[in-house]
């Protein structure tokens, strides 16, 4: 062949391929494969499993009352219609006709209330726990009718009980199994490694548009990279540095594209301790901080400054950006009158994977100019998990939050970092009985700006999210809310 | 006749490993040492922009943080030094009192001490040495060297075992002992003077594999926390990055693989200085 057509060939590639994949002709049965850092640590939600459980079963294995779409609306999903009464405290819920378990079991009201019994359980882990704790009672008049009461209004129960995974109540531990109503079946599980979901032919609804879907984990990003360019797996759910986006951006065989993320990264302090317990000091180690330095040490040119634990995608975001800016000066004086004028030392939990030992560095070298002297102790996900979350143990430490619509964790003064402020507390209550979103708004909104004004916590960037895939695999979701990645409308052409 | 003719170039050849030896590890010592009174940078400053390359203000340009590499692997050198030196001491301190106390044990006492150490050195170090860090409270320096220490011993102490029961069936041993000396005199004057060329080589190799299992234990994070600049972090901070900004991660492993072959080569020809059946052959 002479150059000419080789060029001649390659022209015309150019010009069919892209027409080829957004045509209809996909491989039904194709198997997906998608990279992700995210291993959970078991297969139940409510037994600290960690992000990746939602990212591999959320309406994929398990499915909910209502559905948190990618878009970021709440949709009726198990849900074939419901009342609520005039005082906001019955809500009458008819289950969709039809359902079955992947045992075969159909779906009954008393597995409703199995499952969201589950979650309010003391036993249960679930970061969501208190955000149904108005629930007081879950009957079940027939086998398709589910009747829950409140003991205070709760206009966010249907975007709570998205969260709520509709398991089977014959089975009792789904730690390493499962037993729900989505398009997938659990396949193989192999730890530390990959986690196979196979095509639930049963399946209520629409059927998937692919014949399995394989989570692949990885510990460290270099190598999800490179599993994507040796052709691995098909699918990032999120890149974790811009400089892995330089093997991909124009390159016709991969699409990138980026989404509205709900991840924050953030230096949470225990604020039940001193020195922490102290507002001026924590609005001091905000001013130290130089953000927009730190977010273009980890991203580039990506990401964004929020200044809040409140992301755009949440009906309650305000710019907060101007909150403590960062200012040295002041940063010093604050602490001079804090009663540590000489500074202080503290020791920062920092988990093993990237970023934070970066940026426990970066804060590091930060707050040495103000006097502050940072231990950096690196830990596992695990000890973060015993030590920090559940012990409290700790004086300060950095973790990447990723669900949505999480302000209500500073509603909760049993929360890990511990911060109790009793008029965010109260606004952050009375949100829930608002009689209208526009209520619960402006309430949420007033909630923010005042855990702003305390510094709650240092607020350090919120992450973007970057999908990167193969060209020929398409209809995955982009803006991965609560780490939820939906995989039934994947098509991989062939 | 014929074997001079073949021994004359390797007469030349041996000083030569030698001094490449001595150059290697000579420039590492020089820049640990010099980085305790001077450095380019404040290894913790901010001092740059983003993935600088290579420039006149930084010779091996910045990481993320834009923190000057060039310090940090000046601080490495200090780090790799420290390491190996104390693992070696401490690996010496236990190996050869184990190794000697074995030579001289009775039979069933010295078989166990034997067996142990043979199961021992089975164990790759690195394993050892992520052990006794993941059973220490928290990692840092001082735990990464002990650690390392105490996995080296096991392989001095049987050494040290062999050699000392080579010298012990000695007629002059026999001869010490029937004219009363103490067995301690008899191992500081007798033994120790007779296996301490061979074991110095030893050590030599040992502060390679130091050197080499220290990085590795800082880039799994087991070895001091940051900011302490050893080349395995900095390597394992660099890999990110590695097709955006490549000397992050080729720097670090450049000074690595020149001091471990440093050593090698320095361990080489002292071993052939020391040793006279080898010269002479």
């Amino acid at each position: 062949m002479t150059t000419k057509t080789l060029l001649v060939a390659a022209l015309l590639a150019g010009v069919t391929l892209p027409a080829a994949a957004f045509a209809q002709e996909y491989n039904a049965d194709a198997t997906i494969r998608i990279g992700s850092l995210y291993e959970p640590q078991n297969l139940d939600n409510t037994a600290g499993a960690g992000q990746g459980i939602n990212e591999a079963f959320n309406g994929n294995v398990y499915e909910a009352l209502f559905e948190l779409t990618d878009a970021g609306s709440v949709e009726p999903k198990l849900v074939d219609s419901y009342e609520t009464s005039e005082d906001g405290l019955t809500y009458t819920f008819k289950l969709k006709p039809g359902v079955t378990f992947h045992s075969g079991d159909p779906l009954t009201a008393a597995d409703v209330k199995y499952s969201i019994e589950r979650v309010t359980a003391e036993a249960s882990k679930s970061s969501r726990k208190k955000s149904l704790s108005t629930i007081t009672g879950i009957e079940t008049p027939d086998d398709q009718t589910v009747v829950i009461t409140l003991s205070a209004r709760s206009i966010s129960l249907p975007y709570n009980l998205s969260y709520v995974w509709i398991v089977n109540d014959a089975a009792t531990d789904i730690t390493a199994t499962e037993d729900g109503t989505g398009p997938y079946t659990l396949g193989e599980w192999r730890r530390g490694s990959a986690l196979a979901l196979e095509r639930n032919d049963a399946y209520w609804g629409d059927a998937p548009t692919n014949g399995e879907v394989i989570y692949t984990y990885f510990t460290d990003a270099t190598a999800l990279n490179n599993a994507l360019l040796t052709n691995a797996v098909d699918i990032i759910t999120s890149v974790q540095s811009p400089d892995s986006l330089a093997q991909f951006q124009g390159n016709s065989a991969y699409t990138v594209t980026e989404g509205a993320s709900t991840t924050k990264e953030i230096l949470a302090y225990n604020d039940r301790v001193a020195p922490f317990d102290n507002v001026k000091v924590r609005k001091a180690l905000a001013r130290a901080t130089d953000k927009a330095r730190l977010l273009n040490s980890i991203w580039g040119e990506y990401g964004t400054l929020i200044g809040s634990f409140v992301p755009p995608t949440d009906p309650w975001y305000v710019d907060l950006t101007s909150v403590d800016a960062y200012d040295v000066e002041s940063a010093k004086a604050l602490l001079a009158e804090a009663g540590y004028p000489d500074g202080f030392e503290f020791t920062l939990d920092t988990p093993d994977y990237d970023p934070h030992p970066i940026v426990a560095q970066f804060l590091q070298s930060e707050y040495a100019k103000i006097g502050v002297k940072v231990n950096i102790n690196i830990i596992t996900a695990n000890e973060w998990y015993t030590k920090v979350y559940q012990a409290h143990d700790f004086q300060a430490t950095l973790q990447e939050h990723v669900n949505h619509r999480d302000i209500v964790f500073y509603g909760n003064p049993d929360f890990y970092w511990g911060y109790n402020n009793p008029d965010v507390v109260k606004l952050i209550a009375d949100s829930e009985s608002a009689a209208t979103e526009a209520e619960q708004t402006e309430k949420l909104t007033e909630a923010n700006k005042l855990i702003a004004e305390d510094a709650a916590s240092n607020w350090l960037y919120l992450y973007p999210q970057i999908v990167v895939s193969a060209a020929n695999v398409t209809g995955y979701p982009v803006n991965g809310l609560n780490s939820q990645f939906f995989a039934y409308d994947i098509q991989k052409a062939e | 006749m014929t074997t001079e003719i073949v021994a004359a170039p390797q007469r030349q050849r041996r000083p030569l490993i030698l001094w490449a030896g001595l150059i290697l590890v000579g420039l590492h010592v020089f820049a640990g040492l010099l980085s305790l009174v001077w450095l380019p940078y404040d290894p913790t400053a901010m001092a740059g922009g983003r993935l600088e390359g290579p420039s006149f203000l930084h010779w091996v340009g910045t990481d993320r943080l834009g923190r000057d590499l060039f310090t940090q692997m000046m601080i490495g050198s200090r780090i790799a030094l420290t390491v190996g030196l104390g693992a070696v001491a401490i690996g010496a301190a236990i190996g050869v009192t184990l190794g000697i106390l074995a030579a001289f044990a009775t039979r069933w006492l010295d078989d166990a001490l034997a067996a142990t150490l043979d199961i021992l050195i089975a164990f790759p170090t690195l394993l050892i040495a992520m052990l006794v860090v993941a059973a220490s409270d928290t990692a840092n320096l001082w735990s990464a060297i002990i650690a390392l220490g105490i996995a080296l011993s096991a392989i001095v102490a049987r050494l040290t075992r062999i050699l000392a029961k080579r010298v012990l069936v000695m007629d002059y041993i026999t001869a010490a002992r029937t004219s009363g000396s103490s067995w301690p005199k008899i191992v500081a004057i007798h033994i120790l003077p007779n296996i301490w060329p061979t074991l110095a080589v030893n050590f030599a190799l040992q502060f390679g594999l130091a050197v080499i299992a220290e990085a590795s234990l800082s880039y799994l994070g087991l070895g001091a926390p940051p900011p302490n600049a050893s080349w395995g972090r900095i390597l394992q901070e660099a890999q990110g990055t590695v097709y955006t900004a490549p000397l992050g991660a080729i720097a670090p492993g450049i000074a690595l693989v020149s001091l471990a072959i440093g050593v090698n080569l320095l361990a080489d020809g002292l071993r052939d200085a020391i040793d006279p059946t080898r010269r002479s052959r």
